[in-house]
């Protein structure tokens, strides 16, 4: 309709300006701009002709790395073609979706405290429970979790996929035993050891900041939908990590960095997710001590949702009821060393990967905290303060 | 109207807008512009006018009414002005570009004055020599440099193997000066370059003859060498100082998240919490500062000048 409707105009426009000779050749500018609109709408609408061409639906999927590992069994499972985006930021997917990219995706997988910003922004659908028909087979913990934070109209937006925790991380060879404790992270004398530019921390406010709230008791501000910290209490830990932060060797950001350098020597205490310590002890290195600190830890469970603005909403949902499947879950769990949120796809594993990964009860998570997003009106200062730790 | 008809139409419409002036300057001049629309200006727009409004906190969607409040909370600290991030993240880029500027500049100018004198097979083999690292793709550079640093790093361990040190290095260890060295390194080719463009110029004959005539070899690098070089000194600086403000990869890895340059903060802004007024408004205050210093430049050099005229 739009090229019939332009070449109608370059029709209008060709006679006009052959009435009123207002070009050398007989061209006014006005037939040079419809006659490059159609020639640029007929090459775009050739481009989305052959694009679209196949009866395959494609499903496009921004997510973590491991979740490659699935793409094969899935493809032949449903009878789609799946592309993944990698990423390694719950928060860039999300910010990729809010500028325009949620109708470029059908799934995102971020971690849980993002997704109700998800909701809020009015970018995912409510869970189709009739496509997802693997959800009553997750843990009712987890059915629960999803219940409590990520429901919104009395429907639930988003599938658990996989879990985990954040505890830290030692090298036994210099850092003798001890009472768990992130007082080692805040505290010079808390081990007999020098420790002074041997400590990693997360380069990113909502790991960091949590960490540091649970050290100096603030478990209330915790225990909400969202983080209540008053301000306050954020000028307090924006100050005691600013004191920390000459005893740190820096802040990662990412796990295969985390890893990279541990094993390199460049610090010997790192807050850490559970997921890179089996990675390094499946390696090999068996002086990575592993523990879930005494003034508890955060939890953190990947959530895959569905955009609202998915032209394959159905098929994104059955990709969805994929990923918690036992088989995909196992592969899953092979290639993240994390746990499945679906207990049966510990059948799918050997003794030994379901004790490091496999068979996690999540009762391990009880007393532990998930991760979440903070209060919208303490946001500003909340984001202040993590910069004023960065720059100081 | 049939469709073989338009196509015909369409087709004899074409031919003839090639054939006159507005369709060869179309043809020409139109791919970049049309670029440099849609990929620079345009954005650039966006960003000035997000810049001067509001992302709600509850839907994160735009509110579209003017306001200042973005460009206030880049100086509204309860650690005081100098100590808020902005300020603090801003001139600590211009410091560590002015440095890396430095750097690349008195490493880059012997050399280049001595492939400008030399010439040959030497440039050749210099050039190629300079230029090889630059096959691979920036991030893998910044990379390679990740293993240099740090407490275990390649330089670390090296020295302490060999013996000539007892314990780590701090000053090797990730932060501001592996930064500079990751900076100078990823911008030394442009300044040799520039440099060199300039100084191929330079009638080295002059120098000799102000050597015979008793000028010290100080006398002719300030007297002769440098105000004729003077164009691609300012060419390359530019070249360098540029990119290094806004550097990201390379503070990235390199600061080991301890150094918060300015190309850090506007990320963390945006995918921190969707704060794309407040790094609009943080980008512009960049933007500003550096055509400024451009416009600075071009009042003394020419732009024909930076090549090396």
């Amino acid at each position: 309709m739009r090229i019939g409707h332009i070449v109608g105009m370059s029709d209008d426009t060709h006679t006009a300006s052959s009435e009123t000779n207002t070009t050398t050749d007989g061209f006014s500018r006005r037939t040079y701009l419809s006659a490059a609109g159609s020639a640029t709408i007929a090459g775009l609408a050739g481009c989305a002709g052959s694009a679209g061409g196949g009866s395959t639906p494609t499903i496009n999927i921004i997510t973590w790395e491991e979740y490659q590992e699935m793409e094969e069994n899935i493809e032949e499972t449903l009878d789609v073609n799946i592309e993944i985006t990698p990423s390694s930021s719950s928060s860039e997917m999300f910010t990729q979706w809010n500028s325009g990219q949620d109708e470029q995706f059908d799934i995102a997988v971020p971690n849980n405290n993002l997704v109700p910003n998800f909701i809020e922004a009015d970018l995912i659908e409510p869970l189709n429970r009739d496509i997802v028909t693997a959800y009553g087979d997750m843990y009712d913990k987890f059915q629960n979790l999803a219940e409590t934070q990520f429901s919104a109209d009395g429907a639930v937006h988003g599938v658990p996929v996989r879990f985990g925790w954040y505890g830290y991380a030692y090298d036994t060879r210099s850092v003798p035993d001890h009472e768990p404790s992130y007082s080692i992270m805040f505290e010079e004398d808390y081990v007999d050891a020098d420790l002074d530019g041997e400590i990693i921390m997360y380069d990113e406010a909502n790991k960091t900041m949590p960490v540091t709230a649970l050290y100096m008791g603030f478990e209330e501000a915790l225990e909400g939908d969202r983080m209540t910290f008053s301000t306050d209490q954020i000028q307090q830990m924006r100050d005691r990590l600013i004191e920390q932060k000459p005893r740190l060797q820096g802040y990662i950001s990412s796990d295969p960095t985390f890893i990279q350098e541990f094993q390199q020597g460049n610090f010997l205490v790192g807050h850490s997710g559970r997921n890179e310590i089996i990675e390094m002890r499946t390696q090999g290195a068996d002086w990575v001590e592993y523990v879930v600190p005494q003034e508890g830890a955060m939890a953190w469970y990947e959530t895959a949702v569905v955009s609202s603005a998915s032209e394959n909403k159905d098929a994104a949902w059955e990709v969805v009821n994929e990923f918690i499947a036992p088989d995909n879950g196992a592969a899953l769990a092979k290639a993240g060393f994390s746990p499945s949120v679906n207990p049966a796809i510990s059948e799918e594993l050997s003794s030994e990967e379901n004790s490091l990964y496999g068979s996690i009860d999540p009762s391990r998570l009880d007393g532990m905290i998930p991760f979440k997003a903070i209060s919208s009106d303490v946001e500003e200062e909340y984001e202040s303060a993590w910069e004023a730790v960065k720059s100081a | 109207m049939a469709i073989s008809d338009r196509t015909e139409e369409l087709h004899s419409s074409l031919s003839q807008i090639l054939t006159t002036k507005q369709g060869k300057v179309a043809i020409t001049a139109g791919p970049a512009t049309v670029w440099i629309l849609l990929l620079l200006l345009a954005p650039m727009i966006f960003m000035v006018i997000v810049s001067f409004l509001e992302v709600s906190r509850e839907t994160y969607d735009i509110i579209f009414e003017p306001t200042l409040k973005n460009y206030q909370a880049l100086f509204d600290s309860s650690l005081g002005f100098w100590e808020s991030p902005f300020v603090k993240a801003l001139l600590l880029s211009y410091g560590i570009a002015i440095i890396s500027t430095i750097l690349c500049l008195t490493l880059a100018f012997p050399l280049a004055y001595l492939l400008a004198k030399r010439g040959g097979q030497t440039f050749k083999v210099v050039i190629f020599l300079v230029l090889l690292p630059f096959f691979t793709m920036y991030l893998v550079r910044a990379y390679s440099w990740v293993l240099m640093f740090g407490q275990g790093g390649v330089l670390n361990s090296t020295l302490l193997s060999i013996g000539l040190i007892s314990e780590p290095i701090e000053l090797l260890n990730y932060g501001v000066f592996a930064i500079i060295v990751g900076l100078t390194h990823a911008y030394f080719p442009y300044m040799l370059l520039t440099l060199y463009a300039s100084l191929d110029g330079i009638d080295f004959s002059l120098v000799d003859a102000a050597r015979d005539l008793g000028a010290s070899r100080v006398a002719v690098m300030k007297d002769h060498i440098l105000p004729l070089t003077a164009p691609g000194i300012v060419g390359g600086s530019l070249f360098v100082f540029v990119p290094s403000v806004g550097a990201f990869i390379t503070p990235r890895f390199l600061g080991q998240g301890k150094v918060q340059m300015i190309g850090i903060l506007i990320e963390g802004r945006v995918n921190g919490g969707y704060a794309i007024g407040y790094a609009s408004a943080a980008s512009m205050f960049v933007l500003i500062s550096i055509v400024a210093a451009m416009v600075l430049t071009f009042r003394y050099v020419s732009i024909e000048e930076l090549g090396g005229g």
